[in-house]
């Protein structure tokens, strides 16, 4: 028994691993620049800004990427092909990165694009020096546009189209002398980087070793010295440490805005499934020794149709009908929690969230107690046919004595792998209902996280529930051994 | 028909034969069952039943047939006639019209009758009884008996793609895992690592060299996203073959000859573990999330390659059974090939039990479809299905006929292959019935 508990948390960690690195390429692959979305998504260096206000911007840009930790390669290893540096993760800005990629698959000289790359910059920084007056306005405005769309621009025609139209416009004004020289420059460059291409590179795939400075790591295990060692400003802890970053909304850590959610979830699905085992367990002995009579066979059936009612439609149903005026039975509030001021006493605020939490409650127990007393009458059912409940019977027993002494103990066991469930719903939060009901728990946080587009929120919650997950299938497969003694682990 | 038939011990006596003698046995399953070929069908014509193009009209002294037009149009093959493009179907003064049953289309928004319009013709302004909303409109007038009919065809969708998917990973996976065991898939040493080799370049020339090929036509159109999918498919099988032609001169070294054993079971069973460790839901909803496009197809895909699991659990278990029965062992006698005897043998004889999970899998796939497209995840604005009309009831609460139908459609759909499953499950093992 002991054996089997160690050897079930020794598959734990590479299944755990396995989660982790989902998660962590889910959350890569999630769209947008992460920084910007951490800043709020301003647009940095806006088109008639200043050069300080421009540099400035540049450098809350890289403050954050670097408080992210995206300043550092994503993994301990990159597959990537010969023409790719093992270096281009130091280009922070996503757009960027993805559009030097992009030119690398076309070219394949590395070199020469980054030189290329280098020039962009060049006129968009002589274009900061270009004072504004009313002769270099207009056509000062189309270059800053034209460069700062050239960062993310790959295809030949679109580049040569930008560089033309550039060109055109710094031939306007005396102003440009500097920026013309520059773009005289990025046009070189750009030819070099089309007659000097080498796309043999891009066949050769190569693997790069990084070593623990990547973010993958650091988002796990944290770049905190674990006992010691000297803390600098700005280290993560890391995932196992509770370090969970911070959302990206409001800049809150993401552990302070689960515990405002994670009571609601609690109270809702313990309530909820309290009062689901209550019923469950007692109605399905009952209708197990009923078999065959009508009352059984309608019990059943309707157990069957709750079974398979849509919790989302009850929810709507109940709301259209229970929560309006329309239809004369305006007995609930429709969504929230209710209004809790200094001045209520303890039994109003109880009664107050009390009603809040009937329909919900309702909504979330209906499904679990149906399927929990189909599997305690199946349960029950297939102990009743065991040879030791014919000996128990006859021998005389009394029927209650036969089914709550020795049925009733047997028959638990399936209803024990649904307890395991309750963990990870527990926390991923009744989804639904609560958006549906409006209670601000986990399901609305995380599912208001989605659509702001809040991923360390998201993750988070993903990767919480993963493990919760395993944890409660480990206590399930542990409290099978302790009702029924004949399972046995030791194989 | 001869007179033998009917005694008893003349009759079939093949396992199949028997599952559907008591299959037949259970009404509410042979009920549910046709209940399923009516779904499917309204699904398949669902541009027949529900559509503002008539399917036949006269109109200026030519006959057209509008909606296989439409068809013909949005494949690229044919193009409007001059007098048809951009008309109001229900405006033209046709010689002589077939209309379908219900002569909207779920996105037609019927401007005279918007603002949620009760069902069955009160209150409603249509010029004859033919064009009555009979369940009502939404906001902006769409008709909602033809939304119904349209979610209809989506929940079809659902079934069937999201099914075929999970079936046929979770019978591959779960037929490798049963039947190989931890022991049973032998190779030689050289053909393992040649394997993984050119698997590793397989996975770069066909994939990684070309993402962005992929991505490009996925960005344009499905259809060019699945020839360019169909490349990278060539590439890779091409890639695979040539280690599997060098392995049978490689082997006679003897070093590299010796067989190793795979743990298949154990490399499986882990990969089941932690698929079913992450929430599903959750998980469906971060990944729909992520996409920049929503697409109904997407989401359906997704929940196909995240819904094999509880195939692939039954497919194990069964042929762990069936593995060690005789005829398997006789197959091996024969020296048949592994992979003959797994395909021509075992899976056939477990798949009685796959039908039950496949049931059951289509409920649950269109009961999470349904749920996502209630959140509004996953599926383009414009799409109607039955989980985006139910939402709908949620900014209205006069409209109950909103809140009503969708959900009932979905509730029997869902019912339905639920009572097919327990019929199949009942007879498959008749004991339990007892």
């Amino acid at each position: 028994m002991f054996k089997y508990v160690l050897k079930r948390i020794f598959y734990f960690i590479p299944t755990l691993a396995i989660i982790a690195l989902v998660t962590f390429s889910l959350s890569k692959m999630a769209p947008g620049d992460p920084v910007k979305l951490a800043l709020g998504n301003k647009d940095n260096g806006g088109e008639a800004g200043q050069a300080a206000e421009k540099i400035a911007g540049e450098k809350a840009y890289n403050a954050m990427a670097e408080k992210m930790g995206l300043h550092l390669p994503t993994f301990y290893i990159s597959l990537s092909t010969a023409a790719e540096p093992d270096t281009l993760y130091k280009y922070t800005k996503r757009a960027e990165r993805e559009t030097l990629q992009r030119l690398i698959s076309q070219y394949g000289n590395w070199p020469q694009i980054e030189k290329y790359y280098a020039n962009i910059r060049k006129v968009q920084y002589a274009m900061y020096e270009v004072r504004q007056d009313s002769t270099t306005y207009q056509p000062g405005r189309e270059l800053n546009n034209q460069v700062n769309g050239l960062f993310q621009l790959y295809k030949d025609e679109e580049i040569l189209a930008s560089l033309a139209t550039m060109k055109d416009a710094a031939a306007l004004s005396p102003a440009f002398t500097d920026a013309a020289r520059a773009i005289k420059q990025l046009d070189e460059s750009y030819s070099a980087v089309k007659t000097n291409a080498t796309n043999a590179k891009n066949y050769i795939p190569v693997i790069h070793f990084f070593g623990i400075k990547n973010q993958f790591h650091r988002w796990l295990f944290g770049d905190k010295p674990w006992f010691f060692g000297e803390e600098k400003l700005g280290q993560s802890a890391g995932f196992l440490r509770a370090d969970f970053g911070f959302s990206y909304s409001d800049k809150r850590p993401v552990w302070s805005k689960m515990k405002d959610a994670l009571p609601w979830t609690l109270l809702l699905n313990f309530v909820s499934i309290f009062l689901a085992y209550i019923i469950a367990i007692p109605l399905g002995v009952w209708s197990a020794r009923q078999k065959g009579s009508l009352a059984d066979n309608i019990i059943t059936f309707i157990l069957f149709l709750l079974n398979s009612l849509p919790v989302f439609w009850i929810a709507t149903l109940l709301i259209t009908f229970l929560t309006t005026p329309e239809y004369g039975m305006n007995w609930f509030p429709n969504f929230g929690l209710g209004d809790i001021d200094s001045e209520m006493n303890a039994w109003d605020v109880f009664t107050e969230r009390a009603v809040h939490l009937i329909l919900p409650v309702l909504c979330l127990t209906y499904g679990s107690w149906a399927y929990l007393s189909r599997q305690m009458r199946g349960g029950v059912l297939s102990v009743l046919r065991q040879d030791y409940i014919r000996t128990a019977r006859a021998k005389g027993l009394p029927d209650n004595k036969v089914i709550w002494k020795h049925a009733f103990r047997n028959s638990l066991i399936p209803i024990i792998t649904i307890f395991a469930g309750i963990f990870p719903s527990a926390i991923a939060g009744a989804f639904i209902i609560e958006n549906i009901f409006a209670i601000p728990g986990m399901g609305k946080l995380s599912f208001e996280a989605l659509f702001a587009r809040d991923y360390p929120l998201v993750f988070t919650v993903m990767m919480l529930s993963a493990i919760l997950t395993l944890i409660g299938n480990l206590v399930a497969d542990i409290m099978y051994a302790v009702v029924d003694p004949r399972i046995s682990f030791s194989k | 028909m001869s007179a033998t038939v009917n005694k008893p011990e003349e009759q079939d006596q093949s396992y199949w034969a028997i599952v559907k003698r008591q299959f037949k046995k259970n009404r509410m399953a042979v009920w549910s069952l046709r209940f399923i070929y009516g779904v499917v069908f309204v699904g398949i014509m669902a541009d027949f039943i529900a559509n503002d193009l008539p399917i036949a009209c006269g109109y200026k002294g030519k006959t057209y047939f509008p909606i296989f037009n439409s068809y013909g149009v949005s494949l690229g093959i044919s193009k409007w006639p001059t007098e048809l493009a951009n008309v109001d179907w229900h405006d033209l003064q046709y010689d002589w019209v077939l209309l379908p049953v219900i002569p909207y289309s779920p996105q037609f928004m019927d401007t005279k009758n918007s603002g949620f319009k009760a069902p069955m013709g009160t209150g409603q302004t249509v010029s004859s009884f033919r064009f009555t909303h009979f369940l009502g409109t939404d906001k902006l007038g769409r008709d909602v008996m033809s939304g119904m009919v349209h979610g209809t065809r989506v929940a079809t969708m659902v079934g069937v793609i999201s099914m075929s998917i999970a079936v046929v990973i979770g019978i591959l996976l779960g037929a490798m895992a049963g039947y190989f065991g931890d022991s049973k898939l032998k190779m030689s040493r050289i053909r393992l690592w040649l394997n993984l080799i050119f698997l590793f370049l397989a996975i770069v020339y066909a994939f990684m060299v070309r993402s962005y090929a992929l991505s490009d036509a996925l960005s344009v159109s499905v259809g060019g996203f699945m020839v360019q999918l169909l490349i990278s498919g060539v590439i890779f099988v091409v890639i695979m073959i040539i280690p599997n032609l060098i392995v049978p001169v490689l082997k006679k070294v003897p070093f590299l000859g010796k067989q190793v054993s795979i743990p298949m079971d154990i490399l499986i069973s882990r990969l089941i573990e932690v698929k079913v460790s992450v929430p599903t839901l959750l998980l469906i909803l971060s990944i729909c999330a992520i996409m920049s496009k929503p697409s109904i197809f997407i989401t359906m895909v997704v929940i196909g390659f995240l819904g094999w699991t509880g195939i692939a659990k039954y497919v194990r278990a069964e042929l762990l059974k069936v593995r060690s029965l005789e005829f398997i062992e006789a197959a091996q006698a024969l020296g048949l090939s592994e992979w003959r005897i797994i395909i021509r043998h075992a899976i056939p004889n477990s798949l009685t039990s796959v039908l039950i999970t496949i049931a059951f899998g289509v409920a649950g796939a269109i009961l999470t479809e349904s749920s996502l497209s209630f959140l509004g995840i996953g599926v383009a604005p414009e799409q109607v299905t039955w989980g985006s009309l139910l939402s709908s009831a949620r900014s209205e609460a006069s409209a109950w006929w909103l809140a009503v139908f969708p959900g009932m459609a979905i509730f029997v759909t869902v019912t339905v292959f639920n009572l097919l499953g327990e019929g199949l499950t009942d007879a498959m093992d008749p004991r339990l019935k007892q």
